[in-house]
């Protein structure tokens, strides 16, 4: 800030010219306009408004723009905040924490993965048997069953064995008795063919199909 | 009674056409209507939000928010609160180069619209 300003009771043309010119650097970067009455004016205008106001006047608009700042900087912190964009507030702070340890403990060389036994040990330090061994009911049957014995088991209950197959026949040609007895040999079931009667002829006092019960079969 | 119906919105009396009164304005008003209407205003405002990003005044004053943020619970913070909050911290904290830099370009304007 200059001084000369001061001293402008004894107003003179050129050390105004030079101070105002000196105080200029606005956009054009032009010299003042070097016309007397022009000058006058301006003189009026600026001079009056003493350098204090000038200043006031200064920081009085920083302050306008600083408190425009501020309020948008508070303003996008809320925001985040309240639409829980906010990853670092509170609970998920410890969720993370908590990751970023089980991944060291990976890291850590220091835990054998392989060689423990027949037990491998997962992020979180815990182990599982080879073997599933939750016991719960099995639908079809009713039975109690070991989770992991529970796909061997079904197959036996609803019918791939032989033993299923079986099952599952005789109560099938026991229906089929029933419709089926005052009517002509030629009337063959396709499942409860030639394999069936066989097995049936051999160990079972009941007899499936009347007609075909004298031990021969006829292959189709 | 018919004319009171009529009236459906509550409306002030419509100023004079005669404007005997010239509106007067204070210097800072003046001063800030030219700042926005030359394009002054929006300049400095990206002037000094890149440079107080820069100096980490900007993240400063976020981590401060977060932190009463926590204190008092996420949903009973309001934006007033949070401005009321950092307004003397922020205006004490901005680092004095900027200040004065600042300062400066803003003296350098009034100057040249004062003429």
């Amino acid at each position: 800030m200059q001084a000369q300003p001061r001293c402008f009771p004894r107003v003179s043309i050129s050390p105004v010219s030079v101070a105002l010119s000196t105080l200029m650097s606005g956009p054009n970067g032009d010299d003042m306009p070097s016309d007397s009455q022009n000058m006058f004016f301006v003189m009026l205008v600026v001079f009056p408004m003493s350098i204090v106001v000038c200043v006031q006047l200064a920081l009085h608009v920083f302050g306008d723009l600083l408190d425009s700042i501020i309020v948008d900087v508070a303003s996008e912190c809320h925001r985040i905040v309240r639409l829980g964009l906010e990853r670092n507030l509170d609970e998920e702070e410890e969720e993370l924490r908590l990751s970023a340890q089980a991944r060291a403990r990976i890291a850590d060389p220091s835990n054998n993965v392989e060689a423990n036994g027949k037990y491998v040990v997962d992020i979180f330090g815990q182990t599982h048997p080879p073997v599933a061994n939750e016991i719960f009911d099995c639908m079809n049957c009713g039975r109690s069953i070991m989770a992991g014995r529970f796909a061997p088991h079904l197959e036996k209950c609803m019918g791939k064995g032989r033993k299923a197959r079986l099952k599952a026949t005789r109560s099938s040609t026991a229906a089929q008795n029933r419709y089926s007895r005052g009517s002509p040999v030629s009337t063959y079931s396709p499942y409860s063919s030639t394999a069936s009667i066989n097995r049936l002829s051999n160990g079972n006092p009941r007899v499936a199909t009347g007609e075909c019960s004298n031990g021969t079969v006829e292959e189709p | 009674m018919l004319k009171n119906r009529r009236q459906s919105v509550n409306r002030p009396p419509t100023p004079d056409l005669t404007d005997d009164q010239a509106k007067v304005l204070t210097l800072q008003e003046v001063i800030n209507i030219k700042l926005i209407e030359s394009g002054e205003k929006e300049q400095l405002m990206e002037l000094v939000r890149e440079k107080l990003t820069e100096c980490g005044w900007k993240d400063e004053m976020e981590n401060i928010c977060r932190a009463y943020i926590k204190k008092q619970g996420r949903n009973n913070v309001t934006l007033d609160e949070l401005v009321r909050v950092i307004t003397p911290k922020g205006r004490a904290s901005i680092p004095d180069p900027i200040k004065a830099e600042l300062l400066q370009r803003i003296r350098t304007f009034l100057v040249s619209a004062a003429l």
